[in-house]
């Protein structure tokens, strides 16, 4: 079976600007990816590659073994931008009816009907969409987005300026679409969205894919822990590759260390016996360290 | 699922709703106007012009208005619909969409024709009324289906340039300089108005470029049954009006961007 999207060294250049220098990155069936990098980092500019809202320079893209200007791509993914819709002419109802005709559904009625319940948008179908707040206009964006039952959903920064309840009831709403078995690339500021709901991720800076994997073995391979020991009795000219930092007194001293590596060796490669430990703090690695050591001084 | 007839209906009925929910904006204020121009034009200043096929200048005037109201609001609504939809983001949708570039001419147009054809029909009423009132019995209308067709050709022709001029327009200053110093000065020196054959032989000659004077004259053939140009190259020039101007929409909307302002 075809990948749900297969990226293939996409370039896109805006004049002298290179974008996209050249990236390539696939999504499994049924997983979450997200797609981490600053502003300006070539995000938003993939998503409009994929859902053909910009031309790529060079490269090629796939959705389900199709290139994505066929209809059968276009069939098989949805797209939720990163601008809150505006329209002021129509109703939740009516948007729903227009977009689900532009994808060839016949009879949207029941399907419209299940989205809208479960984005908590059917007691305001009635309404001009100028008239629902900020975060209803994202769940209808949404809405808006599965109405063709997509197998792919692309969400550009979907809880960009949401507040915290709604944005645990999006990442709620995206867990209940990966037990659907949708396919899901994200793009997101928030790293704890990406840890939260994340299979894989890819850190893009400047127009480059600078690590991908699993979010726990990117933790491990760019990040540190940190690992700070209190001692009984005073230690003086303690000397270790992985020190940071030691106190006046000579009792407490903070370590950063390789996500694998154990405590035991640690302590063992120090000479210091369990006995004389009065404390032990450890703090893990966070995609934020991984996310700072990858973009950290060149933006 | 049906991509052929279901994505064309939905966008016909937004573009359909879009100018029905904004009436009075879209269809009764182009009505006060062409019915200001058939008083001041038609029935005061007009009352003493008699032309020389005896018919008195208010029948001039009304065909030339019914095509006016009914090409200025084609244009209008493709135009405004898609500077609307490059603020609101919506042309992102139907980029995204698997809707074709022909499905979308098709809808936007056939809207538009729409609002052409209720606007023109209202301002013939409105017309009629005036004719009613001033001679004691209403304009005939001497050729319906030439009427019919005309009008629906020259509407097609001025969606499919609103098309192309709502796609090329990046800020509503180009939109309004096109609608301001090339429709506009086209239109009025089509023959609304004025007969070209009182024109000075060098001013006629120039007029004889001017796409509109056939169009709008086609409509007079249709309901005078007679014009300043033969119907059959009225009808010729208009066909090939619209074969281009299909062209042009078929182009803006491959090479044009559907991103948002």
């Amino acid at each position: 079976m075809a990948r749900p999207l297969e990226i293939d060294n996409v370039v896109k250049n805006y004049g002298a600007t290179q974008a996209l220098a050249g990236v390539s990155l696939s999504l499994e069936p049924g997983e979450v990816f997200g797609l981490l990098g600053p502003n300006g980092a070539g995000k938003t500019s993939l998503i409009s590659i994929i859902v053909t809202l910009e031309k790529l320079t060079a490269g090629r893209v796939k959705v389900f073994g199709h290139e994505v200007h066929s209809r059968q791509a276009k069939l098989n993914m949805g797209w939720v931008g990163q601008e809150v819709i505006t329209t002021g002419f129509f109703s939740v109802e009516e948007l729903m009816g227009f977009h689900s005709g532009y994808y060839g559904v016949k009879n949207p009625k029941a399907r419209v009907e299940e989205l809208l319940n479960d984005l908590g948008l059917w007691e305001h179908r009635h309404k001009k969409v100028k008239q629902l707040s900020g975060g209803m206009k994202r769940r209808l964006m949404i809405a808006k987005a599965l109405v063709h039952e997509p197998k792919l959903l692309l969400l550009d920064e979907p809880t960009a300026g949401v507040d915290v309840e709604l944005r645990t009831k999006l990442w709620d709403f995206v867990e209940k679409l990966r037990r659907q078995g949708i396919s899901v690339l994200l793009t997101t500021h928030y790293l704890e969205e990406a840890e939260r709901l994340c299979d894989r991720v890819a850190i893009i800076h400047k127009g480059l894919i600078r690590a991908t994997g699993g979010t726990r073995g990117l933790i491990e391979q760019w990040s540190r822990k940190k690992i700070s020991i209190k001692l009984k009795e005073k230690l003086e000219g303690l000397t270790h590759p992985d020190l940071v930092k030691g106190s006046v007194d000579g009792l407490e001293w903070s370590f950063l260390t390789k996500m694998s590596k154990p405590l035991g060796e640690l302590l063992q490669e120090l000479q210091i016996p369990q006995q004389a430990l009065s404390d032990i703090k450890m703090e893990e690695g966070k995609l934020e360290d991984v996310f700072l050591s990858l973009t950290r001084g060149e933006a | 699922m049906d991509l052929t007839f279901t994505p064309f209906y939905a966008l016909f009925r937004r573009e359909l709703l879009r100018f029905m929910k904004v009436l009075v904006q879209t269809v009764v204020t182009p009505i006060v106007s062409s019915a200001l121009y058939l008083m001041i034009f038609g029935v005061s200043l007009g009352r003493n012009i008699v032309l020389k096929d005896q018919l008195p200048y208010l029948a001039f005037l009304i065909p030339g208005l019914v095509m006016m109201s009914c090409l200025n609001n084609s244009f209008q609504n493709t135009t405004s619909s898609i500077i609307n939809m490059k603020f609101t983001g919506d042309l992102e949708d139907l980029k995204v969409a698997p809707i074709n570039t022909l499905q979308i001419i098709l809808a936007m147009g056939l809207a538009a024709l729409m609002r052409g054809l209720l606007v023109g029909g209202i301002t013939f009423l409105v017309g009629e009324g005036a004719y009613l009132i001033m001679y004691g019995a209403p304009l005939a209308i001497a050729n319906p289906l030439a009427l019919l067709g005309f009008l629906f050709l020259g509407s097609l022709v001025f969606a499919n340039f609103g098309i192309s001029v709502g796609f090329w327009a990046k800020t509503f200053d180009q939109m309004s300089a096109v609608s301001g110093f090339v429709l506009l000065p086209l239109i009025y020196l089509g023959g609304v108005f004025f007969s070209v054959e009182n024109l000075p032989p060098f001013w006629k000659s120039i007029s004889l470029f001017n796409p509109l004077l056939y169009m709008i004259n086609g409509v007079r053939y249709g309901i005078l049954g007679h014009s300043d140009v033969e119907p059959l190259t009225a009808l010729a020039v208009t066909t090939v009006a619209f074969f281009i101007t299909l062209a042009l929409a078929l182009q803006a909307l491959q090479k044009g961007s559907f991103q948002r302002w």
